[in-house]
């Protein structure tokens, strides 16, 4: 089943289209990463799925419930802004209490203080949110997304302007979030962050999704070679001859290191082929490490 | 929407600028009830009998219940779109609903208001004035009603505070001039304020028809609420 579908979802402010005619599909169960530069309109999408921003055309279903159902997607979904303030005269419970009321969510304070707790916010339980940093904001953020304990958790930048521990912590979150089914819909601009955890991304560039799929799928599309680095023992001439001629055979990129000890190949997918090669003509392999492109390359290549 | 309306409420009589507001309508309302019972006398041969009592409030509103609603609700929506607090309630609530919770909550906070300082002129007048205080109500209402179309029309708060102001101002004075102007434009406007229906005699049942222009201001932000992005 899909968790959430998009039909020609159209956003324009005048003469910009900001958002353009996307059709997606995110599978239930998913962590779903959504990758773009500032203002490729990554947070206009989500804007229009949560209701905040009205679409131009097009539109969308959440766990079968199309886009005039809100009031039924507000109970299905989680949602994390991608730029939020509180009020400074609640405290972080005060905003828990407040919005599972907002939400008709019967949490007793208990269970309001343990979603603080499992964020991170237990010292700041009664601390109003005019003394709170931007990292306690973030979590407050996250905490309030959760309330409901939602289908869909829409997390717009959810580790930007944090810490390493908290972005660990919110790291381990969105982990034991996913393993209990629920689909998340993952912006950010950190993209190991993305490539560690997400299932299937989507990169989007000027208001379109310019490629979909998950890291294999887009690293088959956008890298023809993956690049194995071997060191091994020190070669004679000869050897190195008989290793220019035998792996020009199964490579098309061959580079012999100046110290005759790490040579780099182009190897297309015949990883065992050079292995057993070296294996074969008695060569000691010390370390042989595979390079894929990252998620970065991938998408430093699309600019 | 009562969740919303609640918050408003509590939010209100924990604001400084409240209770300034609060402190200037209790004292005001008996400041003027210890007056009028130095005079009851000569009132009572004027006619005004025990409407004297609540004059004082009455003149209070009249002339300022524009400039106080203003001032702590001139930003009651836009404040929240500003700070972008209005995503938490939006993703969780209908707008509908959002407006409506801010509407009740400022209509509970000034009719508690009303009704707390027309209780503070009982001792002094020995009744309640029950139809004043409906009618004190209907006043702010339309206040209440107006500057919450404000804030929703305009995004940015500052502007509102200061059309808000600006208009408090403008409005008693335009409102008191149609009364006595033949000029067609000034009668116009002052249809459009509630001083016209204030000042048809005390046995007209005018008053009440203001209870329009809160709805109709209601329906407005409704309509541009419901249409804009936040």
């Amino acid at each position: 089943m899909e968790a959430m579908q998009t039909y020609n979802l159209t956003k324009t402010y005048g003469n910009k289209t900001v958002v353009d005619h996307i059709n997606l599909s995110v599978k239930k169960g998913t962590i779903f990463g959504f990758l773009g530069k500032n203002g490729a309109g990554k947070s206009t999408f989500i804007n229009m799925i949560t209701g905040l921003i009205h679409p131009t055309s097009g539109s969308f279903e959440i766990l079968g419930h199309p886009a005039g159902k809100l009031k039924d997607i507000q109970q299905a979904i989680g949602v994390l802004p991608d730029y939020s303030t509180f009020y400074d005269d609640f405290t972080a419970l005060d905003h828990l209490k407040y919005f599972s009321k907002l939400l008709h969510v019967p949490f007793s304070k208990q269970e309001l203080i343990a979603i603080l707790e499992r964020v991170g916010l237990e010292d700041a339980i009664h601390v109003k949110a005019k003394n709170f940093s931007f990292g306690m904001k973030k979590k407050l953020g996250i905490a309030q997304a959760l309330i409901n304990q939602p289908e869909i958790l829409f997390l717009d930048e959810p580790t930007s302007g944090v810490d390493a521990n908290a972005v660990l912590n919110i790291h381990s979150i969105i982990d034991e979030i996913a393993a209990k089914g629920t689909t998340i819909f993952l912006t950010s601009h950190n993209l190991n962050e993305v490539e560690k955890l997400c299932d299937e991304i989507a990169i989007m560039n000027q208001g379109v999704i310019q490629k979909q799929g998950n890291m294999k799928q887009l690293r088959d599309q956008f890298s023809q070679e993956i690049i194995i680095h071997i060191q091994h023992r020190m070669i004679t001439e000869e050897e190195q001859q008989q290793l220019k001629t035998g792996l020009c055979e199964l490579t098309d990129k061959l580079e012999i290191d100046e110290t005759n000890s790490e040579i780099v190949v182009s190897a297309n997918g015949r990883i065992p082929q050079v292995n057993k090669w070296f294996v074969q003509h008695d060569i000691d392999v010390f370390r042989l490490e595979v390079d894929e492109p990252s998620l970065e390359e991938i998408f430093l290549q699309l600019e | 929407m009562f969740t919303i309306a609640f918050r408003e409420f509590r939010s209100l009589f924990t604001s400084i600028r409240s209770i300034l507001i609060i402190i200037v309508l209790f004292g005001v309302t008996v400041g003027a009830a210890r007056l009028v019972r130095q005079f009851e006398e000569q009132l009572q041969e004027l006619g005004l009998g025990q409407d004297a009592y609540a004059m004082g409030l009455m003149l209070l509103l009249i002339l300022a219940s524009p400039l106080f609603v203003t001032s702590i609700a001139h930003n009651v929506v836009n404040k929240e779109i500003a700070d972008r607090t209005i995503r938490f309630l939006a993703t969780k609530t209908t707008r509908n609903r959002i407006i409506f919770g801010k509407f009740i909550g400022h209509f509970l906070f000034w009719s508690i208001c009303l009704t707390v300082a027309l209780l503070l002129i009982v001792p002094f007048s020995k009744s309640f004035a029950i139809l004043d205080l409906l009618q004190a109500i209907i006043f702010v209402s339309y206040f209440i009603g107006w500057t919450l179309f404000l804030s929703t029309s305009i995004t940015k708060p500052a502007l509102t505070m200061f059309l808000g102001i600006t208009l408090s101002i403008a409005l008693p004075i335009l409102g008191l001039w149609s009364t006595g102007t033949d000029n067609w434009f000034i009668k116009i406007v002052g249809y459009l304020t509630p001083y016209f229906y204030y000042t048809q005699g005390d046995d007209s049942y005018y008053a009440y028809l203001v209870v329009i222009f809160p709805i109709i201001f209601i329906l407005g932000s409704l309509l541009i609420f419901r249409k804009r992005d936040l």
